[in-house]
């Protein structure tokens, strides 16, 4: 029993700590957004789907941290009518003629770079690594983050051998048939906008109702 | 060491990362929007979604969060229904300031083809 304490006390203190290196945001707290324009995304992945999750998942930890987010999906219906259909395009497009378009203060830019799962003989780890930044209407880059999250399903299996390799195949195959990337990519999103001791600070609907 | 004591450990554990989402409500718009992104016939079913989920905050006097109404305005347009799209963008354009300058922009493109094809009918 008091091992079992000392497990959960162990676990409390290291479950939420980050890197304790914090950036400047004197930048982004002098432009203060009060909207961002989340524009169709980069993908340096071989997976085709994986820009449709990550767009999916941004608007939700950006509104609830306090900002006006223009709706991604109206967003990319617009940039395709102006001609611009890759995520490639839009990211070398002069970021204050982007702004200027949609009346945007500030645009985030969104690059995955790995979203992959790797087979092992007993389990799969899925990896999403992402890249965030953000820039003000006129120019200026205002904040930016990585993100790599890996996640192993768990076998808690405590029986025989062969219990556990029963169960860490089937795991496996749960997982390759349909890796859980929803949920892996809203967990990036949260800890990059809300948890990180880099998150961007709080926008105006925030601090609003707090005060 | 008590049960009690480790119970109340265990549900800190629990709640001690929890994000603090609790702005708006969103009625399952980001997993509907992946749907519809990944299968194009689930578009019908963010449209209904959405729907359902704009009228009951508006029924109970809720913020709609924002880009939902305008979302909703882009598949009406989609679908061929521009009137309704004006409808919604002329709501996203009321609860948040932000979006005026696109949301005007779009009504006034709206607005200024509808006119055009009733001169043509006449």
């Amino acid at each position: 029993m008091k091992i079992l304490f000392w497990i959960f006390l162990f676990s409390l203190l290291t479950g939420c700590v980050s890197q304790p290196v914090k950036k400047d945001m004197s930048a982004f707290i002098a432009s203060a957004p009060r909207s961002i324009l989340v524009v169709p995304i980069v993908n340096k992945s071989l997976d085709v789907e994986a820009p449709n999750y990550v767009l999916a998942t941004l608007p939700m930890p950006l509104a609830e941290k306090g900002y006006y987010v223009f709706p991604v999906n109206t967003t990319k219906f617009v940039l395709e009518q102006e001609g611009y259909y890759e995520g490639d395009r839009i990211h070398n497009e002069p970021p204050a003629a982007l702004a200027k378009l949609f009346d945007a203060d500030a645009i985030l830019y969104v690059t995955i770079h790995r979203w992959d799962a790797q087979y092992a003989v007993f389990s799969t780890t899925v990896t999403v690594e992402l890249e965030y930044r953000m820039v003000y209407k006129d120019g200026t880059d205002i904040w930016n983050e990585k993100q790599k999250i890996a996640y192993t399903p768990q076998n808690n299996s405590s029986g025989s051998a062969l219990g556990s390799l029963i169960s860490a195949v089937i795991s496996a195959a749960v997982t390759r048939t349909a890796p859980d990337y929803m949920t892996l990519t809203q967990q990036a999103n949260r800890e990059v906008f809300l948890l990180s001791p880099n998150a961007p600070p709080d926008g105006p609907y925030k601090t609003a109702k707090i005060n | 060491m008590s049960r009690t004591v480790l119970f109340v450990l265990f549900v800190i554990s629990l709640t001690g990362c929890a994000s603090n989402y609790g702005l708006y409500q969103w009625g399952g718009y980001e997993n509907d929007l992946y749907a519809a992104y990944k299968d194009t016939t689930q578009v019908e079913k963010l449209r209904v979604n959405l729907e359902a989920h704009t009228m009951l905050m508006e029924k109970n006097g809720q913020r709609v969060a924002p880009g939902l109404y305008a979302e909703l305005g882009t598949l009406y347009l989609q679908s061929g229904a521009p009137a309704k799209a004006i409808i919604m963008y002329k709501k996203e354009r009321d609860v948040w300031p932000e979006s005026k300058g696109l949301m005007t922009a779009l009504i006034q493109n709206l607005e200024r083809i509808q006119k055009t094809k009733q001169e043509v009918k006449i």
